[in-house]
């Protein structure tokens, strides 16, 4: 146990060097997620047959097949046809790909739920489509796929270690590197759990705390 | 006297699969009057009224308020005159009260924050329930709702108020409240066609009651004469049969 | 190009064959551990030695990327024992989907009406038999929906193996793409495509598995990953 104190001291300053590109990497590829998986949501129960075909394909294809070699697909194959990015821009094109189409089934699934009566309603007052899906689905929909957006928010945070596979240097990667470094991989990757567990920890208490903010009875079940 | 039609409604027919449940009706409402459909139901009565503001679009006929004839075109801009009260009330429910009835003028005619407030208190203070402002819908009674979503419709200013069975949502302690304002919204004039079974209501306010059975009108005249002495059989019938389950 | 494909194609069955064997023994290794878990939770004693290490069980297994446990469980395990990475990856997988599958199982198993179980007591079953007559039976159904979706996402997660050198079907691809100048994109949508129709396939047995087996009067199908 000492050994392993001293070996954290020594290393979790560099291993925490990792935490900003992971970060990153997650905050900008859930972002993007967020309104291309709105977008397609959209697409499957407002569009025309054209675009719930699209949308119903791609939701198929990306939540079908592995991260990885959606990611492999991305950064080694695209190359090929001379689309080329850096490993950092190609782990968040992944991975705001896949999670879009998860994130599209909950926000379908709660967009959905929303008594139809309110929409009719919207229309009868005269709103267009679009107004009445904007001021009154929603809001009411976007409170409700919280705990299932939550849950997909802190799966693409675990998710980020899989850009270690094509060179991004997050915490994963930089436990690796320590591993080779020192041969006591165990021990790195004991400390990059922990901070792992930290961080989710920490995310999942965050929206935690969203979703209660957001409650309005009638709409949201608290608990 | 055609300056003061409001509503025209010509040869409204629709079918649901092999069921024609509106077979050519054509009724028409001029200012300030209250016309209440009665019949049994399956009769069409709430197809009509949807079919009138094209939430259900009509296969046929034609339907004009205040001389223009709503179509695709103009449909958002028809339906903000025309107030429709639902029977399950409808209210958005992550929007306090205030906000329900301010969210339709603002959005759909523009009006500023500050009008719709204004008028928002207006037709709260009308209905009764100035008080329940702030609350959200899932913290009121069901009459309380109903009289929210009044107002609601009072706030857009509309040319005529269409009520699909308003009360029949509701606990029966709580009818009185919702046909207490609706009487008075025809005593200071509103044009209003309501679909109901409240036979009080329709004896005390309406103009002209239409019956309906079968997707077609099968009468229509003021209540004191479809009350007491009705010309077709089926009227009676039905009336009897009413009356009998009051 | 097809002559590429159709020569290698035999190495990509190969790595899907072992994905296969990889998924089967990790979801056997979290069925157990998993069910064991649940039943616990559910009916065991409600003590700290028995709840707080479940807690930190399920916590960890949940809140660890499956990268990081799979390099947990590789080197943690080699330095006791001569592990191979395919053994390390189904304890690995095997664990974390318990941890999944143990709250799979705890609400199938309390989604059973406590009214049945406490009517099977009052005629006079033991709680292992109430258990294991009324409870379980019908808790088995309810879980079948929401097992299908974890079997999708270990299906999936079986990819993730490569990191710890398992040669399985991504892995394969990748090496058939190396020894092959070219042709990535068609490997890898090839193997995408491997992995989708198993997937169908294998959403579709249990689908048909679910609605066979219903418990008359219920349906559920729960969202998750």
């Amino acid at each position: 146990m000492h050994d392993f104190l001293d070996f954290s001291r020594a290393w979790l300053p560099e291993l925490l060097k990792g935490v900003p590109a992971t970060l990153l990497l997650w905050i900008i590829s859930i972002t993007l997620a967020f309104f291309l998986g709105l977008a397609l949501a959209w697409a499957r129960i407002y569009g025309n047959r054209f675009w719930y075909a699209v949308s119903t394909v791609y939701v198929e294809v990306f939540r079908g097949t592995p991260m990885l070699v959606q990611m492999f697909f991305i950064y080694l194959g695209l190359p090929e046809i001379g689309i080329v990015f850096d490993s950092f821009t190609c782990a968040i094109i992944a991975i705001a790909l896949n999670s879009a189409a998860y994130q599209a089934e909950y926000f379908r699934g709660s967009m959905q739920s929303i008594p139809h009566g309110q929409m009719v309603a919207a229309r009868a007052c005269g709103m267009s489509q679009w107004q009445a899906v904007l001021h009154i689905v929603l809001p009411q929909a976007l409170r409700r796929v919280v705990p299932q957006w939550s849950n997909e928010a802190i799966l693409e945070l675990k998710f980020t270690s899989i850009a270690y596979t094509i060179g991004v240097v997050e915490i994963t990667a930089r436990a690796s590197k320590i591993g080779y470094e020192t041969l006591q991989f165990f021990d790195i990757f004991i400390l990059a759990a922990i901070i792992y567990l930290v961080l989710t920890s920490f995310v999942a208490s965050l929206l935690d705390w969203v979703e209660r903010r957001l409650h309005i009875p009638g709409v949201t079940n608290v608990g | 006297m055609d300056s003061q039609r409001v509503l025209d409604v010509r040869q409204m027919r629709k079918t649901y699969g092999d069921i024609e449940i509106l077979k050519g009706i054509s009724l028409s409402l001029d200012r300030g009057q209250t016309k209440v459909l009665i019949g049994p139901s399956g009769s069409g009565k709430s197809t009509l009224l949807n079919c009138i503001n094209y939430l259900v679009p009509p296969d046929d006929g034609e339907v004009k308020l205040n001389g223009v004839i709503v179509g695709d075109r103009n449909l958002n801009a028809m339906r903000a005159k025309m107030g429709f009260v639902f029977q399950g009330f409808n209210l958005f429910a992550h929007l306090t009260v205030l906000d329900n009835i301010r969210i339709c003028p603002m959005k759909v005619k523009k009006v500023s924050k500050d009008e719709a407030t204004e008028r928002a208190y207006l037709e709260l203070d009308r209905v009764g329930l100035k008080d329940k402002a702030a609350a959200y819908p899932a913290q009121l009674s069901g009459g309380q709702q109903q009289r929210v979503s009044i107002a609601r419709a009072l706030a857009m200013d509309p040319t005529v108020i269409l009520f699909d069975e308003p009360t029949s949502a509701l606990d029966p302690e709580l009818t009185g409240e919702v046909i207490r304002v609706m009487k008075n919204l025809a005593d200071d004039g509103m044009t209003m066609l309501v679909v109901s079974h409240e036979m009080g209501f329709a004896r005390s306010a309406a103009d002209e009651i239409i019956f309906m059975e079968h997707g077609v009108i099968v009468e229509q005249g003021p209540p004191a004469m479809l009350f007491s002495s009705p010309q077709q059989r089926r009227t009676a019938d039905f009336l009897r049969v009413i009356a009998e389950h009051a | 190009m097809v002559d590429i494909l159709v020569s290698n194609f035999p190495y990509l069955l190969e790595g899907l064959g072992v994905a296969l064997v990889l998924l089967a023994a990790l979801l056997a290794v979290g069925v157990a551990l998993g069910a064991a878990i649940a039943l616990l939770q559910v009916y065991g004693p409600r003590v700290w030695w028995v709840r707080w290490p479940i807690f930190v069980f399920e916590r960890v297994f949940r809140g660890v990327p499956i990268i990081i446990l799979l390099f947990l469980f590789y080197y943690g395990l080699s330095g006791v024992y001569d592990i191979s990475s395919f053994a390390a990856a189904i304890l690995g997988l095997g664990f974390r989907s318990a941890a999944y599958q143990s709250q799979i199982f705890r609400s199938a198993l309390q989604s059973v009406d406590v009214g049945q179980m406490v009517a099977a007591r009052a005629m006079g079953m033991s709680k292992l038999q109430a258990i294991a007559f009324v409870a379980v039976p019908q808790g088995v159904r309810y879980a079948l929906g929401p097992w299908t979706n974890e079997f999708s996402a270990e299906l999936k997660d079986t990819s993730l193996a490569y990191v710890i050198g398992v040669v399985e079907l991504t892995r394969q691809a990748k090496y058939i793409i190396s020894s092959n100048h070219g042709h990535i994109l068609v490997v890898f949508a090839v193997a995408a495509a491997m992995y989708f129709v198993v997937n169908k396939i294998g959403n579709s047995f249990f689908y048909r598995l679910e609605a066979k087996y219903a418990v008359p009067g219920s349906e559920r199908r729960l969202f998750s990953r």
